[in-house]
């Protein structure tokens, strides 16, 4: 085996790329958490942790970059880092997400709409996730479409659970609460919104872990 | 040396099953891996091309359309047979007494291994640039003129003077057109009588560019044109080699991978034992090959 250092160099970027995911996935099922329980210590946690995260993201950037200037990658190796390289965007995108889920549970200070299953949707989107990641790890295409293609579900979910909330507040005259009703209304629409934000960032991931692994672009565009 | 030319049922097996072997992994290249299809036409067109020195089978049952004013590259490993090849499009290897060459080679649709083929006027027509810059010890201007003097394209000896068919102006065209295509005039234009040999190795190899230039040639072949350069000198090479395929066809050698994708359009990839396992566009090549050998060459893992 020839170029055993640059070997080395791709072997460790997808060790990084995956342990970083591993990390945001820590801060997102934090974030999760801190929205059901009200943890504001954990919620906290979630958010000052973006900087390593961002930190993180900018190393592992610049490893890419170093790779393309200086290994001039080619071929399969050539398509790895490229897809590593837009990964990397969509994990720190993800991290950035959890921030947000997390300042939403500082703030939430009751659950108006319990048949709003957030715990619910937030698992299934973490599930995306953590498989995208196992995707990339594994270089399974498979595995990343079979992973897109329950982006759909999650949608519905999504708007289902958005319906319920307009739907009641286009219902109900709340009086006096109208403006913290609609403080926390708003609050569960944003974090249903980052919820599927979230799903789209693991297709997001899947797209390219296709194109990586059969030069496939078919869900990028 | 045989002129034949193989059709398929002649063939002694079936190439485009043949299972080879070269660094770990076994395959077997698939005919599609080497079809090449692109639009316009085809400058020269090889199919069946065989090469032995000796005992040494040197190239194997090679086709492929070369197409015409775009770059081509060969791209390979040492002893893999592509400066074999590129010496074949203009009969190099005739030189070589042990050379044994089966095949057609077709230039604008004439077998250059026919019978009957100018090889003064292939040569002029298929022109090649070598690996070391080799101008000639004489002037600058003498250089690039010297072709056209020879192929009596321009007169300019004394002879010519006294029986007033001096042809000095068209000379002096003739180097101007060739060193300004070969990006040289604008540093050598106040120069044109000093020795070549006075030159860079850039300059000295852009001069050859020039030189070859200079009698009309219609394909350039380059067999590793930048390899004795700075990276400086390269990227004029480079540069220079871009804006030549706007009005030839060029054929490139080269070892640096790198160089074959900044500049060609299209790359063939020939591997140990004298076989093209894959031809195709050069983004595909180097983005996405087809096969694994193709492959683990390109990305450094053997060779």
């Amino acid at each position: 085996m020839a170029r055993t250092d640059y070997q080395r160099q791709l072997r460790a970027l997808r060790a990084d790329v995956v342990e970083m995911g591993e990390v945001v996935l820590g801060r997102y099922d934090g974030a999760l958490t801190a929205l059901e329980t009200k943890d504001e210590e954990l919620a906290r946690e979630v958010i000052e942790g973006d900087d390593e995260i961002n930190e993180t993201y900018l190393d592992l950037e610049s490893d890419c970059i170093g790779l393309f200037a200086l290994q001039q990658p080619v071929a399969s190796d050539l398509r790895f880092v490229a897809a590593s390289f837009k990964i990397l965007t969509d994990l720190e995108r993800i991290g950035d997400l959890a921030t947000n889920l997390a300042g939403y549970a500082l703030d939430a200070e009751r659950q108006r709409y319990p048949e709003v299953d957030i715990r619910h949707i937030g698992e299934r989107v973490r599930t995306m996730v953590a498989d995208a990641i196992d995707a990339y790890d594994r270089s399974d295409a498979g595995i990343a479409r079979e992973v897109a293609l329950r982006d759909d579900d999650i949608d519905q979910l999504c708007e289902t659970a958005s319906e319920t909330v307009v739907a009641d507040l286009l219902r109900t005259n709340y009086g006096d609460e109208s403006a913290a009703i609609l403080e926390d209304a708003s609050r569960l629409l944003l974090t249903i919104r980052d919820l599927e934000r979230v799903a789209d960032h693991a297709v997001n991931v899947c797209a390219r872990i296709v194109y990586m692994v059969e030069h496939d672009d078919e869900l990028i565009y | 040396m045989s002129n034949t030319t193989l059709n398929e049922t002649e063939r002694p097996d079936d190439p485009d099953e043949r299972t080879t072997t070269v660094g770990e992994s076994e395959e077997t290249i698939q005919p599609s891996w080497r079809q090449y299809h692109f639009d316009g036409d085809s400058k020269i067109s090889v199919s069946g091309l065989d090469v032995h020195y000796g005992d040494d089978h040197a190239l194997k049952d090679i086709g492929m359309e070369i197409p015409e004013e775009s770059v081509t590259a060969l791209i390979g490993p040492s002893g893999c047979g592509k400066s074999t090849f590129l010496r074949c499009l203009n009969r190099m290897n005739d030189r070589i007494r042990a050379a044994e060459i089966d095949g057609e080679v077709s230039y604008d649709g004439e077998n250059i291994y026919g019978d009957g083929v100018n090889l003064v006027e292939l040569r002029k027509r298929v022109g090649m640039v070598f690996q070391a810059p080799n101008p000639f010890p004489k002037s600058i201007r003498e250089n690039v003129s010297y072709g056209p003097r020879k192929h009596g394209d321009i007169r300019t000896g004394f002879f010519d003077r006294l029986t007033g068919r001096d042809d000095r102006e068209q000379r002096d065209r003739i180097v101007e057109e060739s060193l300004r295509k070969a990006a040289l005039w604008d540093e050598v234009k106040d120069r044109l009588d000093e020795n070549a040999l006075s030159l860079s190795g850039g300059q000295q190899q852009r001069l050859c560019i020039a030189r070859c230039l200079a009698v009309d040639p219609d394909v350039i072949l380059m067999d590793e044109p930048a390899s004795a350069l700075d990276p400086i000198a390269t990227a004029k090479i480079e540069d220079l080699i871009e804006q030549l395929a706007e009005e030839y066809t060029v054929v490139v050698v080269t070892h640096n991978m790198q160089q074959a994708a900044r500049i060609s359009d299209q790359t063939a990839v020939f591997l140990t034992g004298g076989e093209l396992v894959e031809y195709g566009d050069t983004d595909q090549i180097f983005e996405n090959p087809n096969s694994d050998r193709v492959e683990d060459y390109i990305t450094g893992k053997f060779g």
